[in-house]
């Protein structure tokens, strides 16, 4: 069932990027998987006020998030007719004055991580269940903030925080891997005192249970190796869709793929 | 003011339980008995400006009522787009304490001056600016900073100001007058207020008198405010601890577009660029022209010409 969800996920990327002619289809589709098992298993929505919170730090991907949201029934789905055009609904990277579910704006790598750390430490300090969880880039873990955050969570005793790295090794302008001495990312959380998780971030039952893990009183990161474009095979793993523009013909090629 | 402004931000704390205080690893002291009362509504997030910065909006995105405390380097400019997307442009009730305005630390160096801040600052929209002249007015500054939905940035000498107001305003967001007179008014904001009270009672010796005023909020400025306590002026004369070119004088000026009976202004402020002189406060207000016998003299320019 999550798997049809995923897909019809994907689908609306495609739709949005097709219709508003913008960039980064492929950063969006890298997170989807992780998205979905968020908010149809993993997070509590209802009652709204009482909700645990996602913050989509790599915020170039607001694709994925409007996609899920209007899948999750969180927004209406017209309010996607207007992404990206003028005098639309929602822009390309967040704003939470434009939707529901939109809970940070956003757009800046290395910020919706730490804002994620503040809020998980006022649930605490309020001792609410709330829950925060955070998608973050690879990319942006080159961000010096991530770095200052992840030196403070641990002391802090935040095992109500989450942050999910979407390993898809493919930034800007290439792989992380190769622009910098990235690895060993697990060995690097851990020794700075996280709940460190590695998954394949495609597969449901690992997300899950890296998810559900218990990470014994600390903040957790799960690192979950995916793949940019995932679900289109022209896309797939290809640096040029974090800019190109899904023309009609791409379209229609990714979309019988994802049927 | 320093202490004025904390210690009446923190008397709150004893009626309400959504005061929040994060230091980043500067107040060494100034704290010590709010650890002890409150000591979960205290953290020191330590040498890490950003990440204090996005925390602060996280926390206050939770309920809290958030205070940052810092020297203005790392409250505003080290953390400037952390300020300006994650405080600012989200709308969060934080309030940034920046310590050392102007000059204070001469002669620390460069590094330690904040003499651009309020160039920064009125870039933000959403952001209450304001610059305290003594703790009356500190402590004015702290109430409305309890009580504000939005961001404030509040701009804090250190040397042990004395009391300029005999009593707290009543009203932070108007312009304070200080002490009647005609023809000419100073405006002022911040610890500089001290030059301006010094230069007045040399020129009352020559039976000049200027009105004072002091602005304390500086964004947004009250125009009704200013339209008052304007009547009667033909020179309007500001001086700032500030770069003259983007402080609380450039603001001014535009503000005075709309008095045509001032026809004379004059921005007194340092001139952009860095410092390299070692002075103390004094030494370089004397330096950069905006102590006392300046003021006599731009007064003197103008009176009742």
């Amino acid at each position: 069932m999550i798997d049809n969800i995923s897909k019809q996920i994907r689908r609306t990327i495609i739709e949005l990027a097709n219709a508003s002619k913008g960039p980064h289809v492929g950063s969006s589709l890298s997170c989807v998987d992780l998205l979905a098992a968020l908010y149809f298993e993993e997070m509590r929505v209802d009652p709204w006020e009482e909700r645990d919170i996602f913050i989509l730090s790599k915020a170039h991907a607001a694709m994925s998030l409007y996609s899920t949201l209007a899948a999750r029934g969180i927004i209406d789905k017209a309010l996607l007719d207007g992404y990206y055009v003028n005098d639309g609904t929602l822009p390309a990277h967040l704003d939470n004055t434009t939707a529901r579910g939109v809970e940070v704006s956003a757009g800046s790598l290395g910020h919706g991580f730490n804002i994620g750390l503040g809020m998980a430490y006022g649930f605490k300090k309020k001792a609410s269940p709330r829950r925060v969880f955070t998608i973050v880039g690879d990319g942006e873990c080159q961000e010096g903030s991530i770095w200052e955050g992840a030196l403070f969570a641990p002391k802090l005793q935040l095992d109500n925080f989450t942050a999910i790295i979407d390993y898809n090794n493919l930034q800007g302008y290439g792989r992380a891997t190769e622009l910098c001495s990235f690895e060993p990312v697990k060995a690097k959380w851990e020794a700075f005192g996280w709940c460190a998780i590695e998954i394949d971030g495609h597969n449901y039952g690992e997300i899950s249970a890296a998810l559900k893990a218990n990470p014994s009183g600390r903040p957790k990161v799960i690192i979950a190796r995916t793949t940019k474009g995932k679900g289109v095979s022209f896309m797939e793993d290809q640096l040029i869709w974090h800019y190109y523009i899904v023309t009609d013909e791409h379209k229609r090629q990714a979309l019988m793929e994802l049927a | 003011m320093r202490n004025a402004f904390i210690d009446t931000a923190i008397a709150a704390c004893a009626h309400r339980d959504d005061v929040f205080i994060i230091a980043g690893d500067a107040g060494l002291g100034v704290f010590d008995n709010f650890k002890e009362t409150h000591p979960d509504r205290f953290i020191n997030l330590g040498v890490a400006e950003q990440n204090m910065a996005s925390m602060a909006s996280g926390l206050a995105m939770a309920g809290y009522k958030v205070f940052i405390y810092n020297i203005i380097p790392f409250v505003l400019y080290r953390c400037y787009e952390q300020i300006r997307n994650d405080i600012c442009y989200q709308d969060v009730p934080v309030v940034l304490v920046g310590i050392g305005s102007g000059l204070t630390y001469a002669p620390q160096g460069m590094t330690h001056y904040s003499i651009e801040d309020i160039g920064l600052a009125r870039t933000l929209p959403n952001l209450t600016v304001i610059s305290p002249i003594d703790p009356m007015e500190a402590m004015a500054a702290a109430r409305y900073a309890l009580n504000a939905r939005h961001p404030v940035y509040v701009r804090l000498a250190k040397r042990g100001e004395p009391n300029i107001h005999s009593i707290e305003p009543p009203d932070i967001t108007m312009p304070q007058v200080v002490r009647d007179g005609s023809d000419v008014a100073i405006f002022f904001h911040g610890s500089i207020a001290e030059e301006a009270i010094k230069a007045a009672a040399e020129l009352a010796e020559d039976n000049i008198h200027p009105r004072l005023v002091s602005m304390p909020m500086i964004q947004p400025i009250n125009e009704q405010g200013v339209a008052d306590v304007l009547k009667g002026i033909k020179t309007a004369i500001t001086v700032e601890e500030h770069y003259a070119n983007c402080g609380f004088g450039d603001i001014f000026i535009k503000t005075l577009i709309k008095h045509p009976k001032v026809t004379q202004i004059e921005t007194l402020g340092i001139p952009p660029r860095f410092i390299h002189e070692i002075k103390d406060t004094k030494g370089m207000r004397d330096f950069f022209g905006i102590s006392s016998p300046f003021i006599v003299k731009t007064v003197k320019k103008y009176y009742n010409r």
